[in-house]
């Protein structure tokens, strides 16, 4: 299945079509674990926005009203923001682009919540992510420089604002240990940076793009980067920074965490990445709950997380989702994406592209081919108790899912209308 | 004025060439292939790459009318290098050589300089003869010739008494390094920046665009402080406006020169006078004399507290090129140190040396490193140090004062060496640090022993970069940012950690220097 790129099947169709057929029918998943039928319900906004220069503080202010507002939830408290950056330096791109046009969630968005936060009356706000490469300490600001963040500009927007890199202890002495509180599949909880613990309200910022071996990234997914690589990563010989590697902890389960940290609940589960990595997302979610999820898909990345994933494509969905709920956010998010939410292995976007020359044999199932699977992350949410992935039972408020479909199967294959 | 280059003037200016003076003092000539006539026709009928569209091609063959001087009227170009030889049918190169004789005289009192270009095939003796009939002021020897041909074609000249000058276009730097010319000129790369996905790489999300550069080139040749001309040659293919003011700002950033180049199509456009390729040879001109308002700038002498050994007599030049053309990707700036010229006096400069391209040293080169590390410096060097690592890429061992990161691969991959100089060195002792710029090459040099710093950045986007921030080491009061498209604008200096100095700049097109001055 070398071409597998550019095969068309009519599961495909089916999936394309999937607001009509699938996403509104909202068929079960047969690959998902059994949905809890208490799963919350939290209602989620849909916006449709032009661009980046648009009034972005206006719009999300719009959509947090639309949810049931947020200034109680924030007023006098610290509010952590989780960003995704994908754990990278910045220097990731598409040639012309910023990363905040790709990959990355960008500066606007993070400084349109940052004036809003404040303007609520946030206590002190907090902007967090893992970034690789830190071996001399260099402050998460210069992060986010690399990308041509207006640091300045976001500092000033708050009373109060901080940065922290969280890829290791940060500003404190000991990591803290987060216990999961949902229905746990793999860890029963995480050492994490302090930061996920010293916050009383904790916002997801999400990018809305495809992930190679998940399928999608959003709220849900963001949150591996709030794993300390310092930590998991096995400690080297040396210390190259190349060699810190939490995905033989997390993604493979080859080896485990380093002693003193919570260990694996059962030792003989499948090692497949595209069978943990949904289960361990949910149960970082039930460690460190989000209370907030935005998810910036105004511009995006679709093939793929990142830009160096060969057949990844720039697009512009032009898309604001925000929720209370991850589960349910990321469920609506899905179908703005032209995606079946309670799709299941196999199916768009959980039929997974992995080159087996990029690949060792025991990290493909099947073996050889470029066509695996992964399991529907939010549906391991709703299984989990998190929130429900049912979009029958979601309260959507803005603009209705129809209008705001942008379909990334079909952008990435080319198949979208010009 | 270096005694090789001052000798060199004076031979131009005192011994005729045909009868006559070079019409530009060599140093400052700034070249452009002028290729046309019968003679180019057919050349590339003999190579199958004539052009397919009738205008182009007429307008190879009238380019030789004078009417294309005009074109050069308002640029700086002032030495063209036309077709003169391909050793073809004897009529073809008389009717050649004369349409150049003619040519040549009319250039030449435009005060335009004419060099003849020579390829294999070419007699030396009937080339030498030629140029001398047809007045030029050189020969550029282009592609594969026969060993022997540059000395055999400049004997041929001198034994007619010409002063005309031959210059080989070497096709690979490591020959043209050790040169002991005045002035080089090299086989390039068409710059660009392109997407790793696109070219079917899959790379990690921190990967950033490839970039093909000319820049580092440039500044190999610079093994001493003194500037010597060094001529880059690349043809684009039939590309924008942004691509040629590329070529040249890509050759220029280090104090070289594009041997300018245009395509057929837009040669013909030229000729016909049409509007958007004439606004293309406007800008093209605009970046040349960028370029050469600020000679001043190739007196200052490149940056670095990291130094690279170069072995310009070992066995991988390659390698030794890919370790200067990806380290400087890598935005990390070195200064170079010929591996016949390591001692502990030429050490003493650095805070780090990168020599992995230092293959069976002698134990004085090695005492020389193994000081240099005690003293509290940093050596990064191949296994030949000893004690290479099992597993790891790298170890790292502590000696004395300093430290020696020993890699376990002979020789290291230079990508691999490249991007673990960023987790090697501190910024503080890196110097620069540039933010924002994942398509875009810089280059530090400074004047005045440090109180003038230069940080020039070539954007190889066809997409201008918003906000690129610098960090230079030290306190500097004044930072002006130059541009060939506007005239200069201050930027504001302000102080940032550990003694460094910040800038930001607010858009970066293409090419833009920023100048940091520590005066009041």
């Amino acid at each position: 299945m070398k071409d597998a790129h550019r095969t068309f099947s009519r599961r495909d169709l089916f999936a394309i079509s999937g607001l009509s057929a699938g996403v509104l029918a909202a068929k079960p998943a047969a690959a998902a674990d059994a949905a809890a039928p208490s799963a919350p319900s939290s209602p989620v906004s849909v916006a449709k926005v032009t661009g980046y220069d648009a009034d972005l503080v206006a719009q999300l202010d719009k959509m947090f009203d639309q949810i049931g507002g947020i200034g109680h939830l924030v007023r006098g408290k610290t509010v952590a923001m989780k960003l995704n950056l994908s754990g990278a330096s910045g220097t990731g791109r598409h040639t012309g682009l910023s990363a905040g046009q790709t990959s990355w969630v960008h500066p606007n968005v993070v400084g349109a919540l940052t004036a809003i936060f404040a303007r609520l009356g946030a206590k002190r706000i907090r902007l967090l992510e893992s970034t690789f490469r830190k071996r001399y300490g260099s402050p998460l600001e210069d992060t986010l420089l690399n990308d041509g963040w207006d640091v300045q500009a976001i500092k000033s927007a708050a009373p109060m604002v901080e940065f922290e890199d969280t890829n290791g202890l940060g500003q404190a002495k000991q990591y803290s240990t987060l216990n999961v509180k949902s229905r746990p599949y793999i860890f029963p909880a995480f050492s994490l940076n302090h930061s996920y613990e010293d916050c009383d309200f904790f916002v997801s910022v999400g990018k809305m793009k495809n992930h190679e071996e998940l399928g999608v990234t959003l709220s849900m997914k963001n949150l591996f980067g709030i794993t300390p690589e310092l930590l998991y990563g096995l400690v080297p010989k040396t210390p190259s920074a190349s060699q810190w590697v939490r995905e033989r902890v997390f993604h493979y389960g080859q080896v485990p965490p380093p002693s003193g940290v919570p260990q694996e609940i059962d030792l003989t589960s499948n090692r497949y990445e595209g069978w943990r990595m949904p289960r361990l997302l949910t149960d970082l979610c039930g460690a460190r709950p989000i209370d907030l999820s935005i998810l910036d898909g105004i511009e995006t990345i679709i093939g793929g997380e990142g830009t160096g994933m060969p057949g990844t494509k720039h697009g512009k969905p032009g898309l604001l989702v925000v929720g209370r709920n991850c589960v349910c956010t990321d469920a609506v998010a899905m179908a703005t994406m032209g995606y079946n939410p309670r799709a299941g292995r196999h199916e768009a976007p959980f039929r997974v592209y992995k080159n087996p020359k990029d690949h060792p044999t025991e990290q493909m199932i099947p073996p050889e081919e470029w066509h695996q699977y992964a399991d529907n992350t939010v549906l391991m949410g709703e299984g989990a108790g998190i929130g429900t992935a049912d979009l029958g039972k979601i309260e959507l408020c803005g603009v209705p899912i129809k209008d705001a479909v942008y379909d990334y199967e079909a952008h990435w294959k080319g198949q979208a209308p010009v | 004025m270096s005694r090789a280059y001052l000798g060199l003037a004076l031979m131009c200016a005192m011994v005729p060439a045909s009868g006559k003076l070079c019409a530009v003092d060599p140093a400052r000539w700034i070249p452009a292939r002028w290729e046309g006539g019968p003679l180019e026709l057919s050349r590339r009928a003999k190579d199958k790459a004539v052009a397919e569209d009738a205008s182009t091609r007429t307008a190879t063959a009238r380019w030789y009318d004078a009417e294309t001087l005009d074109l050069l009227d308002g640029t700086p170009i002032n030495c063209l290098l036309v077709t003169f030889s391909a050793g073809g049918e004897s009529e073809v190169e008389g009717k050649q050589h004369q349409l150049v004789r003619e040519y040549a005289r009319a250039a030449h009192k435009r005060g335009i300089s004419v060099l003849g270009i020579v390829y294999g095939g070419a007699d030396p003796q009937a080339v030498a003869a030629a140029a001398m009939d047809a007045g030029l002021d050189g020969l550029a020897i282009d592609g594969e010739v026969p060993a022997g041909f540059p000395e055999k074609l400049e004997a041929a000249l001198r034994a007619k008494g010409s002063a005309a000058l031959v210059i080989p276009i070497a096709r690979d730097a490591a020959t043209a390094r050790t040169s002991k010319a005045p002035w080089f000129a090299v086989a390039g790369v068409r710059p660009s920046a392109r997407n790793l996905a696109d070219m079917g790489i899959r790379a990690g999300a921190s990967a950033e665009p490839w970039i093909e550069s000319n820049i580092w080139l440039v500044r190999s040749f610079r093994l001493g402080t003194a500037w010597r001309p060094v001529w880059i040659d690349q043809r684009p293919k039939p590309t924008s406006e942004g691509d040629y003011i590329r070529c040249i700002a890509d050759a220029a950033v280090a104090g070289g020169r594009w041997i300018v180049s245009l395509d057929d199509e837009l040669r013909a456009k030229l000729l016909r006078k049409d509007p958007q390729a004439l606004a293309t040879w406007r800008s093209m001109g605009t970046y040349l004399k960028f370029a050469e308002d600020h000679a001043e700038w190739r007196s200052f002498v490149p940056y670095g507290n990291l130094g690279i050994i170069l072995d310009t007599a070992g066995e991988n030049p390659d390698i030794a090129n890919e370790y200067l053309n990806l380290v400087a990707r890598r935005q990390v700036p070195y200064r170079l140190v010929p591996r016949c010229e390591l001692s502990a006096a030429a050490l003493s400069r650095f805070r780090a040396v990168l020599a992995v391209d230092v293959a069976s040293p002698t134990e004085a080169e090695r005492k020389v490193l193994r000081d240099f590390a005690e003293n509290g410096g940093l050596v990064v060097a191949g296994p030949w140090w000893g004690d290479p690592p099992k597993d790891d890429a790298y170890a790292e061992l502590p000696l004395g004062k300093g430290r020696v990161a020993v890699y376990k691969e002979d020789p290291p991959n230079p990508e691999t060496v490249a991007r673990d100089m960023l987790d090697l060195l501190q910024p503080e002792v890196m110097g620069l640090s540039v933010f924002n710029v994942p398509t875009a090459i810089s280059y530090a040099s400074t004047g005045d022993s440090g109180k003038r710093v230069l940080v020039q950045l070539l954007n190889y986007a066809g997409r201008p970069i918003e906000r690129v921030t610098l960090r230079f080491s030290g306190i500097f009061k004044v930072a002006r940012f130059y541009t060939p498209e506007s005239a200069p604008i201050d930027l504001a200096p302000r102080p940032a950690a550990n003694g460094r100095t910040e800038v930001l700049i607010p858009k970066l097109a293409a090419w833009g220097a920023v100048l940091l001055e520590q005066q009041n």
